[in-house]
């Protein structure tokens, strides 16, 4: 027990020297924080898109104005409202919607609610400069000032050689080096290239699709039909869906005027909606409302069955190359001559899953520290899961499906490793226990969503997937038949795999040359069995 | 005679149909320098492997220290494997103690006598540099240091000259030597028989898996008979009759400074024949020489002489 103590420290100790430990360890946090903190900025920092519009027909500039002023009040009152969950005095996430009502919960609550009509009160109440001068006396002393989003897309001037009246395509073909970046246009003195061009023919109105009408969609191409929009950027949709948008509410207003219909009647019945209340039958009577937390409680296994299986993939590194090191430098025979195979085995076994907890522990202790220090909305919602999740079953399902799921690969890994000399031979090797490892992320997502289905129990009961397979079901109540014998079969195993390693690791470790063929192998099993 | 430190009985070891080692017996009193010679492949590795338990016998009886398995006393054994090896990462103090904890001694006893041997062994400066960082003659004297620091009663080194320039190979062999004045046993492999003959009391020799010599370095040489080689130009008929000549071969001079027609020759002679009396038979006879070389047999010649014919056929295994 001592030796093998001592092999698993200096393991350890020697692991946790290495870089690649160190990658490991600050890899996940920081491509978490990236995650987290980029795609909330990502959305503020896309550039500002500059737009030509010329409206020959005369009748939808303004619509189009409108909506592209009204996306943008859109974006400015959402930053606000983020801006003001995040910077209240006491904000906390928690008791925020349960203070007393003011006007400023008001706005929370319809923007809550009914976005479009807490646009219209944002809007008809005076916008940011209300809102700012509303929300004041509730910032907490030390909040930033609130910085307005810059708009998305602003409209151009056009170029004095352009005839905004002339033929579409004329108007097409001067504006075309500006739309290939050849010349670059003028906004409000400053040069800057043109995103799109949008070009409404005069007799736009024509080419109107009603469904009485579908046929005309058949009749022969006869050049580009409707409103035009010219642009070289084909992956950014925003403006050419705010447009078409737009131009499609005002249509249908004209459309629902000229047949007599109340557009406000109509505007109010397309906002009218039915909430829809989901239930957990397995909850408390008068608890069943399932709130995010639970959702999240459903999902949580996937993360977990993604940690085992990353933990996993960063000891298999360990476990090969430092039983390749000792094999190729020739280390383990002053190893042999001090302890047995069997306590160099369970020394390495144990040092290396050592240092995979260390990792988890260390990615957990980060993801605290991160959820304290960088509170946003986002990461108050994530403490209320994280609370909850701590005090759920999942913890204990999680140590033990890591453990075992460590011990069972571990020890394949490891006779493996025993096996070859070079990592070039081990890989080969792996590729099939790789190909095993990929089923149970594979299957992953069908699992979460269908726990206690066939793919699900049959995945149980191999071994080599239990530990993926019930952590992933560990939250749908799996039947206690499933849970108690795949545990059994899973533990037999489990020790099986770790015996017959320990036989194949003894052979295997003073061999030298190419590793053996199965049949070699089988023999030394036999071998070392007698 | 004390109680052997090691002792086989009819040990054999074998690899498929190929037979590694064929019933070797061997018995090495306490505190002796025991030599481990011969040919490559001939079994010498396998053989301590065996002694160590790193390998079972398949048949025979090993007792090291008492013990039916070195692994039951592995503790009181040191060993240096024949190909050196070492965690390339470690520094150099802190190798030399992780052996000598598995070895059974404490954190601090381990570290304390890592140091000393450094400074002992003229390593002190490299105490924390990392093993990457030493040369292979370095890296290999901090692997012989790793293998005694525990004090171990029997001390089993496999080639532990091969890699060492002239200098560390007088301070590995010191470092036997002060082995053995402190009581402990040391058994070592080599095939350079000069390192043999200046440190081991006794020999053992295998070749093809099987014992052709265990005795004393005097009884080794013993083995085969005296050489005379003179060179002359003169007819050596007369000598070549005397008693105690056993044989007489000749050889090419390849040395230009000679007269021409010098011819060298190779005398046989009995143990007890005296080379002055084959000297002075050559004055008498008026064979006038030009070298007169009178050898007694070193281990070179003896390891020849028993196997060199299987070392030139079994080269590689």
């Amino acid at each position: 027990m001592r030796v093998t103590l001592l092999i698993a420290w200096r393991e350890y100790m020697e692991n946790v020297k290495t870089k690649g430990f160190w990658i490991g360890v600050l890899l996940v946090p920081i491509v978490f924080f990236l995650i987290f903190h980029v795609s909330s900025r990502l959305a503020t920092a896309t550039p500002t898109r500059y737009y030509l519009l010329i409206d020959q027909s005369g009748d939808y500039a303004a619509a189009v104005e409108t909506a592209i002023r009204r996306e943008h009040q859109r974006r400015v009152m959402q930053d606000f409202m983020r801006y003001l969950q995040e910077n209240r005095r006491n904000a906390d996430a928690v008791s925020f919607r349960a203070e007393p009502a003011s006007q400023l919960n008001q706005l929370l609550d319809s923007y809550d609610n009914d976005e479009v009509a807490a646009l219209d009160q944002w809007l008809s109440s005076g916008g940011l400069d209300y809102a700012l001068t509303m929300a004041q006396p509730y910032l907490r002393d030390d909040a930033p000032d609130f910085s307005e989003p810059r708009p998305q897309f602003v409209a151009a001037t056009l170029p004095p050689e352009v005839d905004p009246d002339a033929d579409p395509q004329t108007v097409a073909g001067q504006l075309r080096p500006y739309l290939n970046g050849e010349r670059r246009i003028n906004v409000d003195g400053d040069s800057a290239s043109l995103f799109a061009l949008i070009l409404i023919p005069e007799d736009v109105d024509q080419d109107i699709v009603r469904p009485a009408t579908i046929q005309g969609l058949m009749t022969p191409d006869e050049g580009p039909r409707g409103v035009q929009y010219w642009a070289g950027n084909l992956t950014d949709t925003r403006l050419s869906g705010a447009i078409q948008n737009s131009i499609n509410s005002a249509i249908r207003q004209q459309e629902y005027a000229s047949q007599g219909i109340d557009i406000a009647a109509v505007r109010n019945v397309q906002r009218t909606r039915l909430p829809l209340s989901r239930l957990d039958p397995g909850k408390e009577a008068g608890e069943e409302a399932v709130s995010l937390a639970d959702t999240f409680r459903q999902w949580a296994p996937m993360g977990f069955v993604y940690l085992i299986f990353i933990s996993l993939m960063q000891s298999v590194q360990y476990l090969l190359s430092n039983t390749i090191e000792e094999k190729s430098n020739r280390i383990i025979e002053v190893l042999l001559a001090s302890v047995t195979p069997g306590e160099l085995m369970m020394g390495k076994l144990l040092g290396i899953g050592i240092t995979g907890i260390t990792t988890i522990l260390a990615w957990i202790g980060s993801f605290f520290i991160f959820i304290r220090l960088y509170q946003t909305v986002e990461t108050a919602m994530i403490v209320q899961v994280l609370d909850v999740l701590l005090s759920s079953d999942l913890i204990p399902y999680f140590v033990f499906y890591y453990l075992c799921c460590y011990a069972l690969y571990a020890g394949i890994f490891l006779a493996i490793g025993s096996l070859c000399n070079t990592l070039k031979e081990a890989q080969s090797l792996m590729m099939p226990l790789m190909a095993v490892l990929v089923v149970p992320i594979l299957t992953m997502s069908f699992i979460a969503q269908d726990p206690n289905g066939t793919l699900a129990r049959v995945m149980s009961w191999i071994p080599l997937f239990t530990p993926f397979t019930m952590m992933n079901r560990a939250a749908a109540q799996p039947p206690m038949v499933d849970v108690v014998g795949t545990t059994i079969v899973l533990v037999l195993t489990t020790a099986a795999v770790l015996w017959l390693s320990g036989r194949v690791f003894r052979q295997g470790i003073l061999r030298s040359g190419q590793p053996p063929r199965i049949i070699e192998l089988w023999r030394m099993l036999r071998r070392s069995a007698s | 005679m004390s109680t052997p430190v090691l002792e086989l009985t009819d040990v054999s070891k074998c690899y498929g149909n190929f037979t590694a080692v064929n019933k070797i017996n061997i018995s090495i009193p306490q505190g002796s320098v025991y030599g481990f010679l011969g040919p490559n492949g001939a079994g010498k590795t396998t053989t301590i492997r065996m002694i160590l338990d790193i390998l079972r016998p398949d048949e025979g009886q090993i007792q090291v220290l008492g013990a039916n398995s070195a692994m039951k006393v592995r503790d009181r054994i040191g060993y240096l494997p024949e190909e050196k090896g070492l965690y390339k990462k470690m520094k150099v103090w802190a190798i030399i103690a992780y052996f000598a904890t598995l070895k059974g001694m404490s954190r601090r006893q381990a570290k304390d006598k890592a140091y000393t041997l450094l400074e002992k062994y003229g390593l002190h400066d490299f105490a924390n540099a990392s093993v990457e960082s030493l040369s292979k003659g370095m890296g290999q004297k901090v692997q012989v240091l790793s293998s005694i620091a525990h004090d171990p009663e029997l001390v089993i080194l496999d080639e532990p000259f091969s890699g060492l320039d002239p200098v560390n190979q007088e301070v590995l062999e010191q470092l036997i030597r002060d082995l053995a004045a402190n009581g402990q046993t040391v058994i070592f492999s080599t095939h350079v028989m000069q390192h043999a003959e200046r440190l081991c009391e006794r020999l053992l020799l295998i070749t093809q898996g099987s014992k052709v010599f265990d005795g004393t370095v005097d009884e080794a040489r013993a083995i085969i008979p005296r050489r005379i080689v003179l060179e002359t130009r003169d007819d050596i008929n007369p000598i070549r009759s005397l008693a105690g000549v056993l044989s007489v071969q000749e050889h090419p001079v390849d040395d230009d400074t000679r007269l021409p027609g010098t011819r060298q020759w190779e005398l046989y002679v009995k143990e007890q024949t005296d080379p002055q009396l084959i000297l002075q038979h050559c004055f008498e006879s008026g064979v006038s020489l030009s070298r007169f070389d009178f050898t007694q047999a070193s281990l070179h010649d003896v390891f020849v002489h028993l196997v060199g014919q299987d070392a030139r056929e079994h080269n590689f295994r």
